[in-house]
C-alpha cells in the first residue's frame, strides 16, 4: 500500500516545470538568434592558480605534455567544482616555491574558492591529468590523478576532503601514465579503470636533442620506448586487480595519451580508442568483458592513409551523424591533420575530417570534445592546441607554440569551423592541453574548461547555448555502474529523435561534468525519453520539463527535479 | 608597347626607302630625285608628327601614280601611326604587289603584323625578306626570335646553324640556338653553342647553364652540379636567367636554390605567370603550402586561364584538405586542359577523401585512360575498392601497384589493413614491415615535434 516516495516528487516536479519553464519555451526568439559565444571569464570567477611546467634548459619531455582538468561536484551540491592539475617533485625537478593542484569549490554565483588545502588534493608528484568519478559507489565523485611518477586515487570522504588510498587500491601505476578512464569493462556494475601509459623516462633517459645552437628542445618520442597501459578491474571492496595481463592490454605498449571507453560495435560491451604518439592508434574491442582484441590496424585507426604512425593525442567519440554508430576523432601534430573517423558499422572507420582538415592543418591538438554547445541535439566539436616545442617558430615559419582554440558546430553530415564568431578567446593563442566541459552555472548550455601548459587556465562561459530548449540528466544508476558509462540515452522531440551513448573519458587528461544535457532545438516538448542503461535495464520517461537538471534512477523509471 | 613598335615601324619606313633606288638616266634622274626629295620631305613631316601635310603631299604623288610603292608604302606608315591597321595593312600590300622586292615595305608588313599578334604572317614576311635580302641582319635577327618564341624549333635550327660559318652569330643568338637544341634533346649540339657563346662571354650565367642542362641532359649530374656551382658565381642579371638557374636547380633536386632563384626572379619581372607558377611547385617541394598557395594564386590573376596554374592551386588547396576549393579549380583548369592525368588523380583523391569513393574510382580510371603508366593510380584505386569493401577489386590493385612500384609505402599499408579484414594477421605484419623499413629510409632528420 506504501507508495513509492518518489511520485510526490515527480508531481511537484512538474508542477513547477508548469510554472516555470513554459513561459522560456513560448519567448523563443522568431528573428535569428544572435551567435552562441564563450566568455573568458577566468578572472570574474576568481580562479588565480596557475600551470608550472617545470620548463628547464634540459627540455625534460615531462615539462611540455601537461596538465589535465576536471569538472567535479566533489561536495554534491549540484554545482560543479573544479579541479587543476600541477607538476611538483620528480627525478628531474625539484620546485623551489611551492607548487600544488587546485580544487575550487562552486560558490554558486560564477565565482569559486581554492580549497584545495582543506580537501586535501595539494599533489605533490609531477601531475600528468586527473579522472573523476565514484569508483566506490558511495555517492561522491573520486579523483583519480596521473602523474610522472606514481599516481593517486583520492577517495571522496563526503565531507569535503579527500584520502589518499592508492596503496589500498593498488592502483599506482608508477612510470608515466598520462589519461585514465573510468568505465566498467566487464560490465558488473563497477568502476574499473583504464590508465594510458606514456614512454619510459627518467631523468638519465632524457635524449638530447638540440638545434645548432646547442638549444636543446623537447624530443620527439620516437626516441623513447613505449611501455604497456594497465587496466585495473574493480573488486568491490576498494581493492583494484590489475588485469592488463589477462585482458591482452598489456601486449600492446604505446605511447598513449587520450583515451576513450565507447562501445563501436554496438554489442553492450565497452570498448577503448587510444591514442598514441609516434606510434600507431590502438583500438581495442572488448570480447565479452573478458579480453581486449587490438584491432587498429584493419579498422583503419591506427595509422594516416598513407601509413605512417602519427602523433596521436586527444580523442573522444560520439555519434556525429546520428546513424547510431560511435564514430572517432583524435587530434595529431602539426601537417599531420587530426582524424574525424566514420564507423562504418563493421568495426570499419573512413577518416572523413573535410573541413575540420582544413582549419586544422598547422595545429597540435590535445583537449578536444564533442558536446552539443548549442542544445541543438548534435554533438559539435571543441579543440583545444598548441605545440610541444616552445622553439617551434624558430624552425618553421607557419607553426606557432601557442595556439587558438578552434570550434565547430555540427552542420548534420558535417563540422563548420564557427570560432570566428564564437567570442573574443577563439582569437587569443594558448598552450593548450587539457579540457573539459560542464554546465558549472547550471544554466542548461555547457562551459568549457581549459588547462594551459605554463599558464594560467581559462574558464569560459557559454553565452546563448541555453536559447535552445534542454533537459539535463543526472543519471543515478542503481545496478549499473555509478558513472552510468555506456548508458544509452535515446529522446524525442517532434520529429527530432536523437541517441547518446555516455562515453568514459575523452579529451586529454580531464574528466567532464557528468550529467548529461539533452538539447532540443527549439522544440517545445520531449515526448520521450529513453534510459538503456549498461545493466540491460531500460527506462522510458514521458511527461518530462524543460529546461531543469532532473534525476534519474535506474530502475526505478523516475524523475524528480533538483 | 604598340607607341615603340610605331616609332620602329616609322624609322624602318625612313631608313629603307632611301636605299632601294638604283640609278637612273639623268632625265628621269632628275624625276627621280625630286620624287626621293619629296618623299624624303614626307617621311620628315611624318616623323615630327604632322600627319595631315604628309598626306597632302603623298596625295600629290599618288595621283600622278596611284601605284607609286614607296607613296603608298609611307601612306600606310600614316594610316599605322593613326592606327587604322586595316588601311595600313592594305597600303603595304599594294605597295609590295607594285614592287615585290620592296623590303621596307615588306618589313613594315612584319611589324604591323607582330602590333596585330600576327606572328604566322611576320613569320612568312621575314622569310620573303631574306629570300630577298639573305644578309639582312634585321630580318635574320628578327625571324630568328619569332621562331623561337613561337617554338617552331625546327625552322629556328634551319635558319641559324646554316650562316653560323659565314657570320659572326651573336652571343644571344648562339644561347637561343644552344636552348632550341636542348628542346631536341640534342645535348651534344646544345653544348656546342653553349660552349661558342662562352667563347664570347666567359662568364655568361645564362650560357653556363646551357651546359648544365645540357650536362644533365646526358644524365652527367655531377657535371651539371659543377655548373650550377660556376652559375652561382656569375652576374646574374635577368629574370630569365634566374629562372634557367631554377630550372636547372629543381632539375637537380635543389629545390631550395631554385625557390630562392625564382623568389628573385619574380622581383625582376613580376608580371610573368609562368614564373609564378614554377615559384608555387618549389614552395610544393619544401613544403610550405601556404607559400604554394600564394604563388599560384599570384599567376592566377595575372592570367586567370592558366590551366597548369589552375591544376597546381587546386592540388596545392587539396593537400591542405580545402576540398570544395580544389575541385573547382581542377574542374575549370579540365575546361581549358581535359587530357592532362593528373588532374582527373587529384579529382580522384578528393572524391575518396570526401568518402565518394564510386567517383574516385571514376576519375582514378580515366587518368588510367589518359596514362596508363601512372602507377600510383592502382594504389588510389585500391583504397576506394577498400572503403567500398569489394576486396577481390582493392586486392587486385593494390598488388599491382606493389609489384609496379615496390616502394609505394600507402599501397603496402592499404594492403595491410586489407589483410588485416581478411583476417591473414600474418602477411598483415608482413606489409607492415614493409611500410616500416620504407618510412625509417625515407625519414628525414628528425624535427623537433612529438
Amino acid at each position: 500500500m506504501t507508495k513509492p516516495r518518489f511520485i510526490p516528487f515527480l508531481i511537484l516536479a512538474l508542477l513547477a516545470f508548469n510554472l516555470r519553464a513554459l513561459p522560456q519555451v513560448r519567448n523563443k526568439p522568431s528573428t535569428p538568434s544572435p551567435a552562441i559565444t564563450f566568455e573568458d571569464i577566468t578572472q570574474k570567477s576568481g580562479i588565480a592558480w596557475v600551470h608550472n611546467n617545470a620548463q628547464s634548459d634540459a627540455r625534460h619531455l615531462p615539462e611540455t605534455v601537461g596538465a589535465g582538468c576536471a569538472f567535479i561536484d566533489y561536495d554534491n551540491d549540484g554545482w560543479m567544482d573544479i579541479m587543476f592539475i600541477n607538476s611538483g617533485s620528480s627525478d628531474f625537478f625539484t620546485p623551489t616555491t611551492p607548487i600544488r593542484n587546485a580544487l575550487y569549490r562552486n560558490n554558486h554565483d560564477g565565482t569559486f574558492t581554492d580549497v584545495t588545502i582543506k580537501a586535501g588534493v595539494s599533489g605533490g608528484s609531477f601531475g600528468m591529468g586527473v579522472a573523476a568519478a565514484d569508483y566506490d559507489a558511495d555517492g561522491f565523485q573520486d579523483l583519480y590523478v596521473t602523474n610522472y611518477g606514481r599516481n593517486t586515487l583520492y577517495k571522496n570522504t563526503g565531507k569535503g576532503t579527500f584520502v589518499d588510498v592508492t596503496d589500498k587500491a593498488g592502483v599506482a601505476a608508477p612510470g608515466w601514465s598520462t589519461c585514465a578512464v573510468w568505465f566498467d569493462f566487464d560490465n558488473d556494475g563497477k568502476l574499473d579503470l583504464f590508465v594510458s601509459s606514456f614512454v619510459y623516462y627518467d631523468r638519465s633517459l632524457n635524449v638530447l636533442c638540440a638545434d645548432d645552437q646547442n638549444r636543446r628542445y623537447y624530443c620527439i618520442p620516437r626516441h623513447y620506448k613505449p611501455r604497456p597501459s594497465h587496466l585495473f578491474r574493480n573488486n568491490g571492496d576498494g581493492t583494484f586487480t590489475d588485469v592488463s595481463a589477462e585482458t591482452a592490454i598489456a601486449d600492446y605498449p604505446g605511447k598513449s595519451f587520450g583515451a576513450v571507453a565507447t562501445d563501436v560495435n554496438n554489442d553492450g560491451w565497452l570498448d577503448l580508442f587510444v591514442a598514441n604518439d609516434t606510434m600507431p592508434n590502438f583500438l581495442f574491442i572488448n570480447k565479452g568483458g573478458k579480453k581486449f582484441d587490438e584491432v587498429g590496424l584493419a579498422a583503419g585507426v591506427a595509422f594516416s592513409q598513407a601509413g605512417r604512425a602519427r602523433s596521436g593525442m586527444g580523442v573522444d567519440a560520439a555519434d556525429y551523424d546520428g546513424d547510431g554508430w560511435q564514430d572517432l576523432f583524435v587530434a595529431n601534430i602539426d601537417y599531420e591533420f587530426f582524424s574525424l573517423y566514420h564507423n562504418e558499422k563493421d568495426v570499419t572507420f573512413t577518416d572523413e575530417p573535410r573541413e575540420i582538415a582544413a582549419a586544422t592543418q598547422v595545429l597540435s591538438g590535445w583537449g578536444l570534445r564533442f558536446f552539443d554547445y548549442d542544445n541543438d541535439t548534435d554533438p559539435d566539436l571543441l579543440l583545444v592546441n598548441g605545440h610541444p616545442d616552445d622553439f617551434v617558430e624558430m624552425h618553421n615559419a607557419r607553426v606557432k607554440y601557442k595556439e587558438p582554440l578552434v570550434l565547430f558546430v555540427n552542420t548534420g553530415r558535417d563540422f563548420k569551423n564557427v570560432s570566428q564568431n564564437s567570442g573574443a578567446v577563439f582569437t587569443r593563442d594558448f598552450s593548450g592541453r587539457g579540457m573539459a566541459t560542464g554546465d558549472f552555472d547550471n544554466d542548461g548550455d555547457l562551459d568549457v574548461l581549459v588547462s594551459n601548459n605554463g599558464e594560467a587556465p581559462l574558464l569560459l562561459r557559454n553565452d546563448g547555448g541555453n536559447r535552445n530548449n534542454w533537459l539535463g540528466l543526472h543519471l543515478v544508476p542503481t545496478k549499473s555502474n555509478p558513472a552510468a558509462v555506456g548508458a544509452v540515452i535515446t529522446w524525442q522531440a517532434g520529429t527530432l529523435k536523437r541517441s547518446r551513448l555516455k562515453t568514459g573519458g575523452g579529451s586529454y587528461l580531464s574528466s567532464h561534468d557528468p550529467r548529461e544535457i539533452l538539447g532540443i532545438g527549439a522544440a517545445t516538448k520531449i515526448d520521450f525519453l529513453e534510459i538503456r542503461w549498461p545493466s540491460g535495464k531500460v527506462d522510458k520517461l514521458t511527461n518530462l520539463p524543460l529546461n531543469t537538471y532532473v534525476r534519474v534512477v535506474e530502475g526505478a523509471g523516475l524523475s524528480t527535479l533538483r | 608597347m604598340i607607341l615603340i613598335v610605331m616609332r620602329r615601324l616609322l624609322t624602318t619606313v625612313c631608313l629603307i626607302l632611301l636605299a632601294g633606288y638604283q640609278p637612273l638616266h639623268s632625265k628621269s634622274m632628275q624625276t627621280r630625285n625630286d620624287l626621293i626629295e619629296r618623299l624624303e620631305n614626307v617621311a620628315k613631316l611624318i616623323r615630327d608628327d604632322r600627319l595631315s601635310d604628309a598626306e597632302r603631299q603623298l596625295s600629290t604623288i599618288l595621283r600622278s601614280n596611284s601605284k607609286q610603292p614607296d607613296a603608298l608604302n609611307l601612306l600606310g606608315a600614316i594610316r599605322a601611326k593613326q592606327k587604322r591597321f586595316d588601311e595600313a595593312e592594305k597600303l603595304f600590300s599594294s605597295a609590295v604587289s607594285a614592287n615585290a622586292s620592296l623590303v621596307s615595305a615588306r618589313m613594315n608588313l612584319v611589324q604591323l603584323y607582330l602590333i596585330q599578334s600576327k606572328p604566322q604572317n611576320a613569320i612568312s614576311e621575314l622569310n620573303q625578306v631574306l629570300r630577298l635580302q639573305p644578309e639582312n641582319e634585321e630580318a635574320f635577327d628578327r625571324l630568328s626570335q619569332l621562331l623561337l618564341k613561337e617554338k617552331r624549333v625546327d625552322e629556328f635550327i634551319s635558319l641559324v646553324e646554316p650562316v653560323k660559318s659565314s657570320r659572326s652569330i651573336s652571343f644571344s643568338l648562339l644561347v637561343s640556338l644552344g636552348d632550341a637544341y636542348l628542346e631536341k634533346r640534342n645535348a651534344v649540339k646544345a653544348e656546342e653553342n653553349f660552349r661558342l657563346a662562352l667563347a664570347q662571354q666567359s662568364d655568361d650565367a645564362d650560357a653556363i647553364l646551357g651546359l648544365a642542362q645540357a650536362a644533365h641532359l646526358r644524365g652527367d649530374t655531377a657535371l651539371a652540379s659543377s655548373y650550377l656551382a660556376r652559375a652561382k658565381g656569375a652576374t646574374v642579371k635577368s629574370a630569365n636567367t634566374l629562372h634557367r638557374f631554377a630550372l636547372v636547380a629543381f632539375a637537380a633536386g635543389r629545390f631550395e636554390e631554385a625557390n630562392l632563384a625564382l623568389t628573385e626572379a619574380v622581383k625582376l619581372k613580376p608580371d610573368e605567370p609562368a614564373f609564378y607558377v614554377f615559384l608555387g611547385t618549389t614552395w610544393l617541394k619544401k613544403p610550405d603550402l601556404v607559400e604554394a598557395e600564394q604563388a599560384f594564386r599570384r599567376a592566377l590573376e595575372l592570367n586567370s586561364d592558366d590551366s597548369t596554374a589552375q591544376m597546381y592551386l587546386g592540388y596545392t588547396l587539396m593537400l591542405q584538405g580545402k576540398y570544395p576549393a580544389a575541385r573547382e579549380l581542377l574542374e575549370k583548369s579540365l575546361v581549358k586542359e581535359s587530357t592532362v592525368p593528373q588532374t582527373f588523380y587529384y579529382l580522384g583523391l578528393i572524391s575518396q577523401e570526401e568518402g565518394d569513393d564510386q567517383a574516385a574510382i571514376q576519375h582514378f580510371r580515366k587518368t588510367l585512360q589518359l596514362l596508363p603508366s601512372y602507377v600510383e593510380v592502382h594504389g588510389a584505386l585500391g583504397r576506394s575498392y577498400l572503403n567500398l569493401k569489394d576486396y577481390p577489386q582493392a586486392k587486385a590493385e593494390l598488388e599491382l601497384a606493389v609489384k609496379l612500384n615496390p616502394n609505394d609505402t600507402q599501397a603496402h599499408y592499404q594492403l595491410a589493413v586489407l589483410y588485416a579484414r581478411l583476417k591473414d594477421p600474418q602477411r598483415a605484419q608482413e606489409q607492415m614491415q614493409i611500410v616500416e623499413r620504407l618510412k625509417e629510409a625515407a625519414r628525414a632528420p628528425q624535427k623537433p615535434t612529438p
